[in-house]
């Protein structure tokens, strides 16, 4: 597995999953989303991002699996840099996966085989082998009594469920939730959570946006604040609750809490 | 929503009343301004002839136009899919270089007269395709099979460039707007199913062979099945460059016989006939549409 030694000349080193160094990206309008904005995240670590509106933190996201390019920095993913090698970004694309505010599962496919599609038409795997991942995933994730079923017939917290079952159906190494619950009905928070939290104690690295600060203090390594495109404050989880340093970081905390 | 019943009040008789009124009017003025001499009785023997070397009853020049007009349409449209798919995969490619073409090239032909269009192209055309029935190529002699293949499908081996010629104008020139039909279906689906594709790992042709266009498929048949009866009534364009379907049968007809209006109503139905079926598949499609996103709404 491993692509390179455990050190290189780029200087990285292999604890790092995520390596962003220094990132900027302005969208066309003229908006700064990224201001040389720099993070580490080392393996099985569970990293969240919160911010208020606009502060960037799904541009964050968006920059580390290619969904945006980023204008200047350097992001290094798992020893691969991100650059304008297409194997490279594939490479990484393979390695993320990532779960959305709003599931985006494909209205068109089953549940089965919203979650086989990729591994067939990236892993080539035959049917019968994505089948078998598929499966266990949807037991996993709690929702195999709807392998059957059309997305527009599960509720919402059952297709986030399913959602995350996609993505790590291709086996990533980290995977990136951007406001994974904010679309769901408060009663189906939970379980979701529930599925992110086990995702966690696996040792999944995880970069979570995220509003819920309960599921930050509880199951968080460490806690990034940002604001207009840049890091205000960071700190490990307990620390970053008890003992803020910033007066906007308590600001903003006491507005959320 | 209720079905809706079929009935006729008071207003609706007397609006066919008036209808009727008008055109016994207008029948009338034709044949007592003009002094125009009704004689439908001379149009069946120009559907169909008794042959009677054969002994068996052809098809004349109006229906010879109309299997004409129904070869040149069905080849053209399939043609004007393959091509406007094309089209509109430049116009949403990666490549400016890819999508300036595209562009150009849809807004050149929106923006021309088709039959400027067919002019330019068809003399173009005309002269590359010569080959197809230059010396003896097909001969109707040596080749008997090919000639009748070529005759049922696509025109007498004598008229096959010209046909062909005519046959891909046309597809080029619908091309255009079967793009931006394609083009337009695939901008309507949300992005996220993009972004969720991208996330997988799949590359965009994957995304959107198996994502994207199965999800608008279905939302681009009325429109695409609307830009086929367009395409069977712009078939007439083809005419001005002597290409031998229903509307040049028509005025070569009327040229001979003077019958101007028994003539053209006829080749108006034989439209109909072609395109009314159209039609109602195009709203047939629009209504189980329309069905299916009230279920799923
Ligand atoms: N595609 C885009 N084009 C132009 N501007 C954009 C685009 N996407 C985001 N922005 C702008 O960039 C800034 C950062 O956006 P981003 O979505 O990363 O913020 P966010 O922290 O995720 O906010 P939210 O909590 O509302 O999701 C915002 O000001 C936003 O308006
Ligand atoms: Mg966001």
């Amino acid at each position: 597995m491993p692509l390179l030694p455990e050190t290189n000349n780029l200087g990285f080193d292999r604890e790092n999953m995520v390596k962003m160094r220094d990132v900027c990206k302005t969208y066309a309008g003229g908006v700064v989303a990224l201001d040389h904005f720099s993070l580490d995240v080392r393996r099985g670590e569970v990293l969240v991002i919160i911010g208020p509106s606009g502060a960037g933190k799904s541009t964050l996201l968006r920059c580390l699996n290619g969904l945006e390019l980023i204008d200047s920095g350097s992001i290094v993913i798992d020893g691969i840099p991100l650059d304008k090698n297409e194997a490279n970004q594939l490479a990484i694309r393979r390695k993320i996966g990532m779960v959305f505010q709003s599931f985006n599962l494909f209205p068109h496919l089953s549940v089965q085989e919203n979650i086989n599609l990729a591994q067939r038409l990236v892993q080539k795997k035959s049917p019968a082998q994505a089948n078998t991942i598929t499966r266990d995933l949807l037991h996993r994730v709690g929702v195999l009594d709807k392998a059957m079923r059309y997305p527009d017939e599960l509720s919402g917290g059952q297709q986030q469920r399913v959602a995350i079952a996609r993505a790590l159906a291709l086996y990533p190494k980290i995977m990136l939730f951007d406001e994974a619950t904010s679309a769901l009905d408060p009663e189906m928070i939970g379980e979701v959570l529930d599925v992110m939290r086990n995702l966690a104690a696996e040792g999944m690295t995880m970069l979570v946006v995220s509003h819920e600060m309960g599921f930050a203090r509880e199951v968080s390594d460490r806690v990034v604040f940002m604001e207009e495109g840049r890091k205000v404050e960071e700190a490990a989880s307990a620390k970053f609750f008890t003992q803020p340093q910033q007066a906007r970081t308590r600001e903003f905390l006491s507005q959320i809490l | 929503m209720y079905a809706k019943r079929l009935s006729l009040s008071l207003l609706d008789g007397l609006l066919l009343l008036l209808l009727a009124g008008v055109l016994a009017f207008l029948g009338y003025r034709v044949s007592v301004q003009l002094n125009y001499q009704w004689n439908w009785g001379a149009i069946p023997q120009f559907l169909f002839r008794y042959d009677a070397e054969s002994g068996r009853w052809m098809a004349n020049y109006l229906t010879q136009g109309l299997l004409t007009t129904l070869r040149l349409s069905l080849w053209a449209s399939l043609l004007a899919l393959v091509f406007g798919f094309a089209v509109a995969l430049a116009r949403i490619s990666n490549s400016l270089y890819l999508r300036l073409l595209a562009r150009t090239f849809t807004e050149l032909m929106r923006n021309l007269p088709p039959l400027v269009i067919i002019f330019l192209f068809y003399y173009f055309l005309a002269d590359q395709l010569v080959f197809l029935t230059g010396s003896g190529r097909i001969d109707a002699d040596s080749h008997p099979w090919l000639t009748r293949l070529s005759t049922i499908f696509l025109a007498p081996p004598a008229q096959i460039a010209p046909f062909v010629s005519a046959l891909i104008t046309l597809a080029v020139f619908e091309s255009a707007y079967v793009a931006e039909i394609v083009r337009a279906g695939i901008l309507s689906i949300y992005r996220g199913q993009w972004e969720a594709c991208h996330a997988l790992g799949l590359s965009r042709w994957q995304s959107l062979r198996y994502v994207i266009l199965p999800q608008t498929l279905r939302r681009m048949m009325p429109p695409l099945a609307g830009q086929l009866v367009s395409l069977i009534k712009d078939s007439s364009i083809v005419s001005v460059i002597a290409i031998q379907e229903l509307t040049y049968q028509g005025s070569q007809l009327m040229a001979s016989t003077y019958l101007t209006f028994e003539v053209w109503l006829t080749v108006a139905a034989m439209y109909l006939l072609l395109t009314f079926p159209c039609s109602i598949l195009v709203e047939r499609l629009n209504q189980r549409l329309n069905r299916l996103q009230e279920r799923s709404a």
